[in-house]
């Protein structure tokens, strides 16, 4: 097995991974949107004409990355937003982090429950890994075990 | 003779990666649209732009130095080289303390005065004390916790507060 093909064997479960973690992200975001604002809210960096708006669509695009990427279908836009999102997850938690805040991330859960998943070096980490596997999944992912290499396969 | 310029990109390799941003921008346009709909569609949808700022409740963080928790049953907690100090007003101080306290009143709405903490950071310096414990209302948040952390915030080592405050010790110290 050659290394471009072993990559993209390796990014099979790495997209599976990221689909069902976004699906389950957005779960909580799309059937409470007051929550999820109120959590934007918390971290104190978007301006308020902005927050309900975030709330009411970035779980959507979470739940069409994430369905993307667990069905392999346009894998590689999928990574595309994952990794875009991760970004700006992992720019509002250093910002977040460095003023010093007690709260939680509201990852997949509200401010709420900040003991369960309260922000820290760690979370940092965790969301620097997560936006490994998406950069791993935009570059090596062809489409194996997916409707993408299915429809090629068709084509072809 | 010309060299014939070799390259292992496939044909259309760029474009492929270009059309990948476009599709994910497409997508994401899509789920906004999606995602508007919805919330339009629902019986109590958010307003798209909130008309007043969030009630935001996030801790600050907290003033003053480290302190670790320590139980009523502490054996050093009446050693000689325990210097105690107590939280509560100078009424509930006067109505009983622990033998050997100093009282420094921690008022949630009025901080502790400046030179009042300095004084008592010089007086815990000049004890020999290796430890200081620190015991309040016992109350959540706790007093003693608080007016510990701004000790151990005046360059004082080894802060510890009382668990329960002044009802588990005194309760401890009852036959």
């Amino acid at each position: 097995m050659t290394g471009g093909r072993l990559a993209a064997w390796l990014a099979v479960p790495m997209r599976w991974y990221l689909g069902v973690l976004f699906i389950e992200a957005c779960l909580h975001k799309i059937a409470h949107p007051g929550s999820f604002a109120l959590d934007i809210a918390t971290y104190d960096i978007l301006p308020l004409v902005l927050i309900n708006i975030t709330a009411i669509t970035m779980p959507w695009a979470e739940v069409a990355a994430g369905g993307l990427l667990l069905v392999g279908h346009r894998t590689r836009a999928a990574g595309w937003m994952i990794t875009g999102m991760m970004a700006v997850f992992l720019a509002a938690l250093s910002i977040a982090l460095a003023r010093g805040m007690d709260m939680s991330c509201g990852c997949f859960a509200s401010q709420g429950a900040v003991d369960e998943d309260p922000i820290s070096r760690l979370t940092v980490v965790r969301d620097l890994v997560w936006l490994g596997l998406a950069l791993f999944v935009v570059a090596f992912d062809r489409g194996v075990l997916g409707v993408d290499g299915w429809l090629r396969r068709r084509s072809a | 003779m010309k060299a014939a310029v070799v390259t292992n990109r496939q044909p259309g390799e760029i474009s492929g990666w270009r059309r990948s941003l476009v599709e994910a921008v497409a997508i994401t346009l899509l789920s906004v649209a999606v995602g508007l709909v919805v919330n339009a569609a629902r019986p109590r949808g958010l307003p798209l732009i909130a008309s007043t700022p969030y009630q935001i409740l996030v801790p600050c963080p907290e003033p003053g130095g480290p302190v670790e928790p320590v139980s009523a049953d502490d054996p050093e907690l009446f050693s000689p080289r325990t210097f105690l100090v107590d939280a509560r007003g100078p009424a509930e101080f006067q109505a009983g303390h622990l033998p050997g306290a100093v009282n420094l009143c921690y008022d949630w709405l009025d901080p502790v005065p400046e030179a009042e903490l300095l004084a008592l950071a010089t007086e815990i310096a000049s004890s020999g004390a290796t430890r200081v414990v620190v015991y309040g209302d016992g109350g959540r948040p706790d007093s003693g916790e608080h007016l510990g952390r701004e000790i151990s915030g005046r360059g004082i080592k080894n802060v510890c507060f009382l668990e329960g405050g002044a009802p588990a010790v005194l309760q401890e110290a009852a036959p």
